[in-house]
This record gives C-alpha cells, sequence and structure tokens, in this order.
C-alpha cells in the first residue's frame, strides 16, 4: 500500500489549518479515485522548530517508508530538510504561502514548491496601483508580516513601475498595539498615496477595522495580495470602503467544474473551502503524479524531477504547471475588488484573471535582494 | 571540527562559525597568509587552530582530537589522507564534502574534469570517509547546475558559496537526526581522476572538436592560467575563447583569420575564436597577439 505523509502546521488565528490540510489531501485523494493511499501525518507545531520538522520528517521516511512528504513550510525549513531528502531519496513537497522570497531559488530535483504566490500577488498588486494612476505610495504592515520579504517584493513592484514609497507604517502584533493611526498624518503629508497593504488571518480584521474608523467615508486606496484577499478570513471582516482590490490566488467564485467540485467536495466534509485546503487539495494530483514517476523511473530521482516539470493539471483556480527554473508551482492569479455584503461584512469580486504570471514571476526571480533577509522560520500565518 | 585546505572553505567555515558549531580549525598544507588569517580568526573566536603543513605533522593530529573532543569532524579540501590511526577516533565521525559527485568523479580534481567532460551538473557530495580517498558510504549528492559559460574560477566561487549552506545542513541533520541515511558507493559507477597533467590540459586540434576545446579552456582558467595548446609552433595557453560556427578548408590547429579575435580551424567544421591567451612574453589579447607576430601581414601574404 502506498502511503503518503503531511507535516501539519498549527496557528492561532487559522485555528482550522492542519484539518484544512489535512482534508484537502484525503479529499482530493479520494476525488480522484485513491482512497487506498494511506496518508500519516505528524505535527510540527508552528513549522519554526528546526527539531521537531527535522525528527518529525525524518519518523516519516525512516519510519513509515512514505512515497512522499508534503509539508506547510516555508524556504528556509524546507532547506534544513534537503540533505535529508537528498540522503533517503524521496520528494518533498512543499506547500508554500508565498510570503517569502528565498535568498536563492531552489533547484534540488528533491523539493518541489507548491505555491500561493502571496509574494508575486503582492507585486503584481502593486504594479496595478500604477495602473490605477498612483504615483506615490504607503507600505503598510504588521510585526509579524512585515517579517517576510513580500514587503520586498510588493515595494520593488510599485518602485520598477515608477512608483515610489512615500512612507511605510509598521504596527505591532498585539490587539493593544495595533493602530492605523499613523496613517492619518502620512495620507496628509502623502496625498492621493495607495496604500500597499500586508497582513494575514485576524490582522486582516484589525486592519480594516481601523481603516474604517479612521478613513469612514473616505475610500482610500489599499492594495493586497493573496493572504490579504483569502475569502474565509474576508467573510468576518468588517467592510472599510470600496477602494479595495488587489491580486487573489482563488475565490469561491471562479467558474469552472474543477472548483465547483472542490467547494462541494469539502463542504460536504464539514468544512469551509479556503486557501489551505484549496493547496492540499491540489497537492493531491502532484503527489499521485510524483507516485507515478517513482515507478515509472524505478526512483530515480532526476527523471522524477524532469517529469514534474512537464506536469500540467487542472485545479480549482485554473491550470497549473511548475518553473522548471526554480521547481516552483505557476498558477493562475486574479485580480478582484473588495465588496460589500449586506451583513456589511466583505466578500470577493472577481475582475479578471492577471496577464502574463509567468513573465511577472521570471521578474520576480531575477530579483537582487539587495541584503533584505527573513529571520521567520515558521510557516506563513502560523503564530 | 573542520579540517580544511585553504580558502575554498572560507564561507563554511564563517557560517559554522557564526553558527556556533566549529570547536576546531586545522589546515594542511596553505599558504602562510591564508594560515595567518585563519590563525588569527581562530584566535579571535576562541576556536583550537592547527597547522598541518605536510604528511609527518598528521601524526599530530590524534591527539589534538582528543583534547578536544569533537562530536564531528568534516574535511573540506583536506589535502592529506586521514589514516586509519586518526579515523578510529570514532565510527562515522568524519565526514567529507567532496566538490563533485561520487562515486563518478572521484579524486582531487572533480571541478575540473566535470567541466573537462562538459557535465551540466555537478555536485557537493557529502561522505562518511574510511582509510581511502572519496570511498567512503555516501550521505548525499547535493546537485548545482553548471551554467554555459563556468570557468574552472567561476565554479569553485560558486561551490564554495554553495558548501556553506550544505555544511550547516549536515552539521543541522547531525544535530537533529536519529541516524544518518547512507549508503555504499557503486563500484561499477566510480571513476578515480588522477590530478591532471600537461597531457589533460593539452588541446589536440586533431582529435578535439569546437567543443571539447572550449571546455578544456574553461576548465583551465585559472588556475592552469588557460589550456596548454601550440599555436604557429610556439607553446601558448589559451585562457578565453568561444566557438564561432562557421565552417572552413582548413587543417585543425590553423589560423582561419583575425578579427578582434584568433580564429582556430577545428576538426568538426567549427571554429574557435581566441579572445585572451598566454605566451613566455606574458598574458595579452588576441589584437596584441597577432601585432606581436605580425600575424595580419602573414595571412594576408
Amino acid at each position: 500500500m502506498q502511503t503518503i505523509g503531511i507535516l501539519l502546521a498549527r496557528s492561532t488565528y487559522y485555528q482550522s489549518i492542519s484539518f484544512d490540510l489535512y482534508e484537502g489531501l484525503r479529499s482530493g485523494l479520494k476525488h480522484l479515485g485513491k482512497n487506498e493511499i494511506r496518508i500519516v501525518t505528524e505535527n510540527i507545531g508552528f513549522g519554526a522548530d528546526k527539531q521537531q520538522c527535522y525528527r518529525s520528517a525524518e519518523k516519516l521516511l525512516l519510519d513509515e517508508n512514505v512515497s512522499v512528504v508534503i509539508a506547510y513550510i516555508g524556504h528556509r525549513m524546507a532547506q534544513l530538510l534537503r540533505p535529508l531528502f537528498l540522503a533517503a531519496n524521496k520528494m518533498l513537497i512543499v506547500l508554500d504561502a508565498g510570503a517569502n522570497v528565498p535568498q536563492e531559488w531552489p533547484t534540488c530535483p528533491n523539493i518541489f514548491y507548491h505555491s500561493l504566490h502571496n509574494s508575486l500577488g503582492a507585486s503584481i498588486a502593486a504594479k496595478q496601483a500604477i495602473n490605477d494612476g498612483y504615483t506615490s505610495a504607503g507600505m503598510v504592515t504588521g510585526y509579524y508580516d512585515g517579517g517576510y520579504l513580500h514587503t520586498y517584493s510588493i515595494s520593488k513592484g510599485f518602485e520598477e513601475n515608477g512608483g515610489k514609497i512615500s512612507f511605510n507604517h509598521a504596527t505591532g502584533y498585539k490587539t493593544e498595539d495595533f493602530t492605523v493611526a499613523p496613517l492619518k498624518e502620512h495620507l496628509e503629508n502623502f496625498p492621493n498615496s495607495a496604500l500597499l497593504s500586508l497582513f494575514s488571518g485576524d490582522f486582516v480584521h484589525w486592519y480594516f477595522k481601523g481603516i474604517k474608523n479612521s478613513f469612514e467615508g473616505q475610500n482610500i486606496p489599499v492594495y493586497l495580495p493573496p493572504f490579504g484577499l483569502d475569502e474565509m478570513m474576508l467573510a468576518d471582516a468588517e467592510y472599510p470602503g470600496n477602494n479595495i482590490k488587489g491580486i487573489a490566488a482563488w475565490s469561491k467564485k471562479i467558474e469552472s467544474n474543477e472548483n465547483k467540485t472542490f467547494i462541494e467536495i469539502i463542504n460536504a466534509a464539514g468544512r469551509t473551502p479556503n486557501l489551505f485546503s484549496l493547496l492540499s487539495w491540489e497537492s493531491a494530483f502532484i503527489a499521485l503524479k510524483v507516485i507515478e514517476l517513482i515507478d515509472q523511473s524505478k526512483n530515480n530521482m532526476t527523471q522524477i524531477a524532469s517529469g514534474l516539470q512537464s506536469f500540467t493539471f487542472k485545479s480549482p483556480r485554473g491550470t497549473i504547471y511548475f518553473d522548471s527554473k526554480t521547481n516552483t508551482s505557476i498558477s493562475p492569479l486574479y485580480h478582484v475588488s473588495v465588496i460589500s455584503t449586506t451583513e456589511g461584512k466583505c466578500e470577493l469580486q472577481l475582475e479578471n484573471m492577471t496577464n502574463d504570471v509567468q513573465e511577472h514571476f521570471d521578474n520576480l526571480i531575477t530579483h537582487d535582494l539587495n541584503n533584505s533577509s527573513s529571520a521567520w522560520y515558521n510557516s506563513y500565518t502560523c503564530i | 571540527m573542520i579540517l580544511c585546505g585553504g580558502k575554498f572553505a572560507f564561507p563554511s567555515l564563517q557560517l559554522l562559525a557564526y553558527e556556533k558549531f566549529i570547536c576546531g580549525i586545522g589546515i594542511g598544507k596553505g599558504s602562510n597568509m591564508i594560515i595567518d588569517a585563519l590563525e588569527r580568526e581562530s584566535e579571535d573566536s576562541n576556536i583550537s587552530f592547527r597547522s598541518f603543513p605536510n604528511k609527518k605533522n598528521i601524526s599530530e593530529m590524534r591527539p589534538w582530537i582528543d583534547t578536544i573532543q569533537p562530536d564531528y569532524i568534516f574535511c573540506i579540501s583536506f589535502p592529506f589522507l586521514l589514516p586509519e590511526t586518526i579515523l578510529s577516533y570514532g565510527h562515522e565521525k568524519f565526514i567529507n564534502f567532496h566538490p563533485g559527485p561520487l562515486p563518478r568523479y572521484r579524486g582531487v580534481m572533480p571541478i575540473f574534469e566535470v567541466l573537462k567532460n562538459q557535465e551540466t551538473e555537478t555536485a557537493i557530495c557529502a561522505h562518511f570517509m574510511n582509510s581511502k580517498f572519496d570511498e567512503g558510504n555516501i550521505i548525499f549528492n547535493d546537485p548545482i547546475t553548471i551554467q554555459k559559460e563556468d570557468t574552472y574560477g567561476k565554479l569553485t566561487v560558486r561551490l564554495s558559496d554553495r558548501l556553506a549552506q550544505v555544511t550547516l545542513n549536515m552539521a543541522n541533520m547531525l544535530q537533529f537526526a536519529n541516524r544518518i541515511p547512507n549508503q555504499p558507493q557503486d563500484k561499477n559507477l566510480a571513476y578515480y581522476y588522477e590530478k591532471p597533467e600537461l597531457s589533460d590540459t593539452y588541446i589536440n586540434w586533431k582529435r578535439m572538436t569546437a567543443g571539447e576545446i572550449i571546455a578544456l579552456i574553461n576548465a583551465c582558467n585559472p588556475w592552469n592560467t588557460g589550456a596548454d595548446a601550440t599555436l604557429l609552433g610556439e607553446q601558448v595557453k589559451i585562457i578565453i575563447a568561444s566557438i564561432l560556427d562557421e565552417p572552413h578548408n582548413n587543417q585543425p590547429g590553423t589560423i582561419v583569420s583575425i578579427t578582434d579575435t584568433i580564429n582556430i580551424a577545428c576538426e568538426d567544421n567549427k571554429q574557435i575564436a581566441i579572445t585572451i591567451l598566454s605566451t613566455d612574453e606574458g598574458i595579452m589579447t588576441a589584437n596584441q597577439f597577432s601585432s606581436s607576430k605580425n600575424l595580419a601581414l602573414k595571412i594576408n601574404y
């Protein structure tokens, strides 16, 4: 019997993350007619403890002898696991939020990154602000979200398209420290500036509430990347104004058979479809392809990597394939606006599919980080 | 503890020291300047330091290791074979980082060999050490892509930088692992390359294609100051050249034309365009070489 291992992270504000990750994979495999595949899970906490992550992966590989490991971790933790997977000659599929920009884009044949592309979405959202006529912007984030290098991609995306970052505001991560008050002065000094904003989870709620309370009726322009536009979180966020847009990785409003099926199956399993169940649902397609390639190539990792690099599949968010330079998945992204529900909460309105995602990605990977680095080890949103 | 051979190990030493993994540094051979620099840095960081200038001094290594009691000993281009008397310090305690894929590229200069053989990928191989060069059980081969324009120097620098992360990964692995997966080397795939001699670095115009010649030139730059060749009856070293995909009707090894480059006929009906070369008179451009030899005149008449 084939076995797939999955390293499950936990999060204080995405309390269901490990259930969503597990259910996405389980339902995805079932949907693909592979009920017989056994799933073995290991807990990695917030994904920040190196020993815990290593030992969990080691257990899956050496004790459970899994065919492939799936893990919601960041690039740095994947780097730590790299020698283990090389030594064990096994494949690691990293479920990647895409919030960080790695110092060195990965090329290891044993590690493939399946991404939600938060940094890439941030960069495209910044370009959208330029296209909407803004030449001045402020980058707004928090102590936690600001620790990932999507800060770099959103700033760079704005500046390299002719804009200027006129101010930055990074707020605290505790309720009592969280404030958008300094934005008032910034916007007085730099009127007609767009707010390039990086928040996730509960921080989106706090941010929207802050914007609503401080700038009621002003409809200040806010641009967000995929995690700021996560529909599950938006459903409980107060609607702050009608000038909030950005780039989403997925929406339940995407009209396709694949999306309809995904939503129905996850709902039937008693869960709300979200970015995490989506990511692991998709990982079922990739894991099955890996298992098929293991069999075909007699475990030759170079051939398995080559097979994955030419693998394409249809997911709820559109067609997905891997960029062969970085072993990172490329998926459609969507221009969206935030609109109000009848209860005064938020929902997404799909505008159109983003053009030239591959071109944007090729641009992102050529950026020199100018010694910018991230110290966060944990999986994104896992605090 | 790290046993190294010189500056190739510096990025690894810096990173491992920063992460507080190092308790001792030993260097084999090495220039005085490098030994002095390492000794000074080691003292500043309170790390034990020893120099092993020749094989005789290796006998001093075991007492030093016994004093320090390292958990593991990493070897990075350490020039001497460690005898059983040292390896007996502990089973699976010595790990070598070989700058080429094992078992296919055993030997002292795998970087030269992979470039000469026009490989598109090389690797840093972490393996447990035994009393023979590059023959211990393999832990992993960490692959690295070879770029088309890579010379020995460029690839060495990239490997040296990459090695830092690989050694740190290995250190973390040793720290966290319950056991280290490893496997014996496949003898059928194994090949030991001796240290390159003149016959290995010499361009044989009659037998080598343009691609093979360019690969050899890149593989010899800078450590051999280019690939050895005979040009106009003179011994030269070709340092920089590229393929000129133009047919010719000349004998391999003869000068076809001179532009900003000296264009030489190759046996596969292509040419190589030489930009920089080294002669007895010094390192010079193709233009300088052709002027000094009145080549334009000779070609025209």
